[in-house]
Formats: structure tokens, C-alpha cells, sequence
């Protein structure tokens, strides 16, 4: 049993904060009230001032297992979530073996259950090796619980293969999510066409590299009646493509954005910095400033982080041969905290709805609410204090970030899942 | 003033140029005696490490730093571990126990001299890092035009072929800016983006770039080994619409027009070949001017500092020392 004091609850449906008590007991919540009675044997966290709310939960991560465990396993993977506030993820299938069999789920989903605390979730490959080929056998991964199917990291390309695809797996029940970029425009650069591309002498790689697929991707789905789900949008007309083709009424498309594409911009790639490299790439202050105006009016459902492990070596390369990616986990839910919650360019609604309640809903999961008779799946977060994210406080394998060594504002404090409290600082 | 590394033009103070192409005048005399030697840097190592072909840069720094009296060592990329898989980090951490006072280096990948600056204590100096940055470059070309222009305020360079993929477009027109000559682009519209700095002219007209009425035509070397993807139909079509022909070689010549090029000349594409001829032609003097801007470069720079900690794999210093929104 667990009683917590005086917390500020935070809900998807408002922007404003309900003082309360809260009551758990065997991992569910019994009553919310304010002034409730400690029941005997129940241990009280005197919350005044915390910020209570649902559980994070990513619908996006790169757990690199198996095949490139050097740069983050499922324990690690897990552990970095949990220390960021987050109890459930959706693992991305470009491993090595690709996630695109039975077989290969049934590893993944067997390993999670022995080396997570927190449920790990996994999507399958489109195509057989994401070669963009031959489809992968997809009933057998529906079997096991398979909902969401990409080729990310690279785009389905061949129209055909992906219609093709839509039209049986929606059959089954089954959604795609799409990585969007026409390879013969995008190159390996992993940075944006213009001032900054120029300035530093890599030949970039222009929006409609994205937009395009993008576009093309949610009319393959208006054709075969099926929900594509774009990934990581990271561009101004890219996200008003899906705003139109919401506007529209016709087409089953949700949308992502991630912290880092509402955060930072080219420029602050400066002088080769490879923890600003990633794919798609970070574009300008215009394409920041239009991609949180989406994520306010809803354009984008959730916010996932991509969560891209390399390992330092890899990383320490030059920008041209250093991998795309950038780590999300550990840092995330503080990082929205500070450049956002804080100075009031969105409330908490934003990321309860956004990055809690919504990612759950595409899964076809319940959602994470403090509500009476729900589930436990919560945090606590400091708003008065900072946190230092140093290499000892990443729990991630790999520390690509560029908050490496930054202090923000907001803390982490608590992470309950049922009957377990998974962090307490 | 003195620096430990060249490795780009953007950030040279003015008086730092001003000192170079000073000291460059100086050396260049030297070139008369019968001893062309000086003892500057006796007894110090310079490295060449050039991933990339290149025959005029190479032996133009190692004719400088032997005549400033340098050892000189050249790095066989061919033959060395590069070729058994070894990553640049670790070249650099064996570059680096060798305690060469200099490297001279040239690669494909954009950033990479200023990585390897950042992790030794020897002298980096840049000799084109893909189509980022070319110092030296920039310098014997604006040392070159103060010989035809000793005050170069005002005058116009128009620099004309593949600036996308061009490190001598990029630091040469910043160093000439920073002189106070202006400078535009010609070329097809493929090949000159529509991002380039708002100071610089922009034209995809021979006519209308000719209008702008230019001191001195610079051309590019057409380079067909950077482009992955076609960037104009032919080079026939190239030289016809973008070449200096016999036909504007004369209207050229009525103009009294200098014509540089950084090399080696593609014939019959960038110019034709009675411009290797053409009296004010400045193609030979920015090789001859290449050395003596070497040797100041080399003169200028102090190596030394802290020997680096052999802290291995740690990401390099990042530019900012804050993240966000600045």
C-alpha cells in the first residue's frame, strides 16, 4: 500500500493541476481524495509540490537487440526508460537479425520478459530484412502480438510492395508506420539542404525528401483503407501535409514528432558536433516553430524519441562517417519540462495526451490514468529541482546526446508500475 | 597573434590575412637567390596526410616546408593501416605519439582537419577538407589578386562553375569579402544553391554575370569524381553555356579581364586552350604564389599546447556549451 500526500495530478483533458491524495493498493489505485485516512501498514510519500501523472510511453525506441548490443540492450534500453519516467516502449525491428519473422519477435518478446522491468512491446518488419522486397510473413507475427509494421530506418520503397502490403495486413488488424525519405534525395548526409549545409560543405538533404513520402504514404493508406502512422516528421511542409490530409476526413493517419526536432535546429550542429546527427535531420527555427504549433493543435497524436543508441566510438567519427542517432529516453520528459512546460509554451496536458495516453491508444493499450480502479502506472516529477545528465545518471548503454553533461530543470523522482516502485530518488 | 592551427578562412581576423599576405611578399623574394633556404623551421617535422589524389597543393607544401628548412614526412595512405580497417581516430592517436610539430592534411570528409586539430598538439593546417574549406587556397588566390590589385576594395571576382561542390568557392569568396571585394556566382542552377550567402551574386546567365561587369573570371575545375548524381547534361553543353570559348576568350580579352583557376584545368571544358596563352592569364602565378603563402603559413602557426589526454573514444568538444534554443 501506498499513500501519496498533497501531489498536483496531472490529466490529459486539462492543462490544469488537481491537488490531492492518492491510494495504492496491490498495484491499483483505490481512491483519490483529498485528506484520505493512512490505512495501517501503508508506507506515505508526502508529495506536496510534485507533480503526479500517468507513466510515459514510447512508441518509438531502438533497443539494438539483437545483433548490436554494444550499443544498448533490452536491460539497458529498459533501465534508460524507466530512469526517464517511461514504463513501456515499442521497439523498431532494424536489427540484426531483422524483426521480420516470427521467430525473431518470439526472441525479442522472450528476452524482454526475462531482462525488462517494463513491458516491451516490438514491431515487425514490412519486408523481408526491410529489403523492400519480398513481404515478411506478417500473420505469424500478428500471432504474437505484433501491431505496428515498419521498415524503419529506411523507407518502404518500392509503392507497390507497400500497397501490397497495406491491403493484406490490414486484413489482420494491423497498422504501418512509415520512416519517410526518397533515398535518392536524402543521400547518407543526415543534414538539412540550406545555410548551414553550404556553410559546412555537405551536400544536404533537402524536406520534399521527406514530404514526398510522407504524402505518398498516407495516399497508399487512403487507397488500401489502412492507418499509416508517420514517424519522426521533421519538417514544417511535412506536417501540414498531414494536417490537410487529416482535414480531409478520409484516411486513418496519426503522426509523431520527436523532442529533439522541436528542440534543436542545423545550426547547432556547429562545428561537426555528431550528437546533432540523425535522421531525418535537424532543419531550421521556421520548421521548430511550425512543428510545435502541430503538436499543440493535435496534428501530431504523440511524441516519440526515437531513441537512437551509438556507441562513443561510433560517435567520435567525423560527422560524415558517424552513425544518425541521438539517445531520447533518459532525457525526454525533463527536457519538455524545461523547454516547454516551464515557460509555458504548452501545459501538462500536452504531455500526459501527447507522450502518455496517446502512444498507448495507437497500441491498443489502456491508458495510463490516475483514475480510481486503474492500474498504478505513474511518476513524480520535481519541478523544483534539476537534473545533471551526466554519464553516471544515463542508465542508457550509449550517451549520444547532446544534453550529455547539461543541467535542466525538473527532476524524476518516482516510477510505479502496479505493485513495484521501479525508481525512487 | 599566433595561431596552432589553419583550418579555416571564416574565422581569420583581418589583420591575421594581412600578415600572411605580408609575409608571403617577403618569402616570394627569396625565390631569386641562388640559396632558396631558410633555417625558420630547422629541426621541426611536418606530416602530409593526404587521403585524397592531389599533386599541386602536395608538392606546393612540401617545396615550403622544405625550404623553411622542416623535415618532411609523407604519410602513405595507400600503404599504411588505413587500408587494414584502421579508423581516422586511431591514425590520429598514432599521428599523435610520433609528436609531429605539423600535419598538412586533406581529406574527402568535411571537418575532419579540425577533429584531428582538436585531438593533437601538432600545427593543423587544412589542404581541403571535401567541399568545406581550402585555406591556403583562398590565401594565394587573394595574394595572387593584391599583385594585380594592391588595393582590391571594390573590385569584382566572378567565380564560375560547381560552387556546390567546390571548398576553393567557399574560402575564397570569404577571404576576398573580407578584403572588400565583391563577389558572385555563376553556374548552372544545379550546381550553385539558392542558399548561398546573401552577399554573394548569384547568376545562371553568362550574359547577365558578364553585365555585372567583373575584374577577374575565376573558373572552377568542373569535378565530375564529386558528382553522384548527373548535374548537367553534357560537357559539351557545359563548356558551350558556362566555358570561356574562343569566342568570349576575345570579348574577354577586349575587357582586359584576369582569368585564374585553382587547377588542374579540364581543356576544352572549363576555358579552351588558347587560354593557357592569354596574357593575363594568372593560372601559373597562383601555383607560384602557392609556395611563399605556405611557407608564411607554416612560419605563422605554433604548435604545442598540453599533450592531449589519451582519454579514448570521448566525443569531441562540442561548439556550444548550452543546448536549446538559443
Amino acid at each position: 500500500m501506498l499513500l501519496l500526500q498533497n501531489a498536483r495530478i496531472a490529466s490529459e483533458n486539462s492543462p490544469l493541476l488537481i491537488e490531492g491524495d492518492v491510494l495504492i493498493v496491490e498495484g491499483k489505485i483505490q481512491a483519490i481524495g483529498h485528506n484520505l485516512a493512512t490505512p495501517k501498514g501503508a508506507r506515505v510519500i508526502d508529495a506536496r509540490g510534485r507533480i503526479l501523472m500517468p507513466a510515459m510511453f514510447d512508441a518509438h525506441v531502438h533497443f539494438r537487440a539483437p545483433g548490436f548490443e554494444n550499443k544498448e540492450t533490452i536491460t539497458t534500453g529498459s533501465e534508460a526508460a524507466i530512469n526517464g519516467g517511461v514504463t513501456g516502449v515499442v521497439m523498431m525491428p532494424n536489427t540484426r537479425p531483422a524483426l521480420d519473422s516470427a521467430t525473431a519477435i518470439a526472441t525479442v518478446l522472450e528476452n524482454a520478459k526475462l531482462r525488462s522491468r517494463i513491458p516491451v512491446y516490438t514491431s515487425g518488419c514490412v519486408t523481408k530484412n526491410r529489403e523492400g522486397k519480398e513481404l515478411a510473413e506478417i500473420e505469424g507475427m500478428r500471432e504474437l502480438g505484433v501491431k505496428m509494421l515498419t521498415d524503419d530506418g529506411d523507407t518502404t520503397n518500392d509503392p507497390a510492395v507497400l500497397l501490397r502490403a497495406m491491403q493484406y495486413a490490414t486484413e489482420f488488424g494491423m497498422f504501418f508506420a512509415s520512416h519517410c525519405e526518397v533515398p535518392e534525395l536524402a543521400g547518407p548526409r543526415a543534414l538539412n539542404e540550406g545555410v548551414m549545409s553550404y556553410r559546412l560543405g555537405i551536400k544536404g538533404s533537402p524536406t520534399c525528401a521527406e514530404e514526398i513520402i510522407i504524402d505518398r504514404d498516407i495516399r497508399l493508406a487512403h487507397a488500401a483503407g489502412a492507418h499509416v502512422h508517420i514517424q519522426h516528421v521533421s519538417s514544417k511542409l511535412g506536417m501540414e501535409t498531414i494536417r490537410w490530409w487529416k482535414s480531409r476526413g478520409d484516411v486513418q493517419v496519426t503522426a509523431e514528432v520527436a523532442p529533439h526536432h522541436l528542440l534543436f535546429t542545423d545550426e547547432h550542429i556547429g562545428d561537426y558536433d555528431t550528437n546533432y546527427k540523425m535522421n531525418p535531420p535537424l532543419r531550421t527555427q521556421a520548421d521548430c516553430d511550425a512543428l510545435l504549433e502541430g503538436l499543440i493543435e493535435g496534428v501530431f497524436d504523440l511524441i516519440a524519441t526515437d531513441h537512437a543508441p551509438h556507441t562513443p566510438f561510433e560517435k567520435a567519427q567525423d560527422f560524415m562517417s558517424a552513425p544518425n542517432g541521438i539517445t531520447g529516453l533518459d532525457t525526454a520528459l525533463v527536457s519538455l519540462y524545461h523547454y516547454f512546460v516551464e515557460p509555458k509554451k504548452f501545459g501538462w496536458d500536452v504531455v500526459v495526451k501527447r507522450y502518455s495516453a496517446e502512444p498507448r491508444r495507437l497500441m491498443g493499450l489502456p491508458v495510463a490514468a490516475i483514475e480510481v480502479g486503474q492500474q498504478a502506472e505513474c511518476l513524480l516529477f520535481d519541478t523544483e529541482v534539476e537534473t545533471t545528465f551526466t554519464r553516471e545518471f544515463m542508465k542508457s548503454k550509449s550517451q549520444n546526446t547532446p544534453f550529455l553533461d547539461q543541467t535542466l530543470k525538473g527532476r524524476v523522482d518516482l516510477v510505479i508500475l502496479g505493485t513495484e516502485i521501479l525508481l525512487e530518488r | 597573434m599566433a595561431r596552432k592551427d589553419l583550418l579555416d578562412i571564416a574565422s581569420l581576423r583581418r589583420e591575421e590575412i594581412e600578415f600572411l599576405l605580408d609575409q608571403s611578399t617577403s618569402f616570394k623574394k627569396l625565390f631569386t637567390h641562388s640559396v632558396k633556404k631558410i633555417p625558420a623551421l630547422e629541426g621541426k617535422s611536418v606530416l602530409m596526410l593526404f587521403y585524397e589524389a592531389s599533386t599541386r597543393t602536395h608538392s606546393s607544401f612540401e617545396v615550403a616546408a622544405k625550404r623553411l628548412s622542416a623535415e618532411v614526412t609523407n604519410f602513405d595512405v595507400a600503404h599504411s593501416s588505413i587500408t587494414k580497417g584502421e579508423s581516422v581516430r586511431e591514425t590520429i592517436e598514432t599521428l599523435q605519439a610520433m609528436r609531429t610539430d605539423y600535419i598538412v592534411v586533406r581529406h574527402a570528409h568535411p571537418g575532419l582537419p579540425g577533429m584531428i586539430a582538436r585531438q593533437t598538439t601538432a600545427s593543423v593546417i587544412n589542404a581541403g577538407d571535401g567541399a568545406h574549406e581550402h585555406p591556403t587556397q583562398a590565401l594565394l588566390d587573394a595574394f595572387t589578386i593584391k599583385e594585380k590589385f594592391p588595393d582590391p576594395r571594390g573590385k569584382k571576382v566572378l567565380i564560375i562553375g560547381d560552387i556546390l561542390h567546390s571548398r576553393v568557392a567557399r574560402s575564397t569568396s570569404t577571404l576576398l569579402q573580407k578584403l572588400g571585394v565583391e563577389v558572385a556566382y555563376l553556374g548552372p542552377g544545379s550546381l550553385v544553391p539558392k542558399y548561398v550567402p546573401a552577399s554573394i551574386r548569384r547568376f545562371t546567365d553568362y550574359e547577365a554575370a558578364m553585365a555585372w561587369a567583373p575584374d577577374v573570371v575565376y573558373l572552377l575545375r568542373v569535378q565530375l569524381e564529386r558528382q553522384d548524381v548527373q548535374f548537367f547534361p553534357s560537357v559539351r553543353e557545359y563548356h558551350r553555356v558556362y566555358g570561356i570559348t574562343t569566342t568570349r576568350l576575345a570579348e574577354i580579352r577586349d575587357r582586359g579581364l584576369y582569368i585564374m583557376h585553382p587547377g588542374p584545368v579540364n581543356r576544352g571544358v572549363e576555358l579552351c586552350d588558347a587560354v593557357m596563352d592569354y596574357e593575363r592569364s594568372l593560372i601559373t602565378n597562383q601555383v607560384e604564389n602557392g609556395i611563399s603563402i605556405r611557407m608564411a603559413v607554416l612560419d605563422w602557426l605554433t604548435p604545442g599546447g598540453e599533450f592531449p589526454r589519451q582519454e579514448s573514444y570521448v566525443a569531441p568538444q562540442r561548439a556550444s556549451a548550452t543546448v536549446g534554443r538559443p
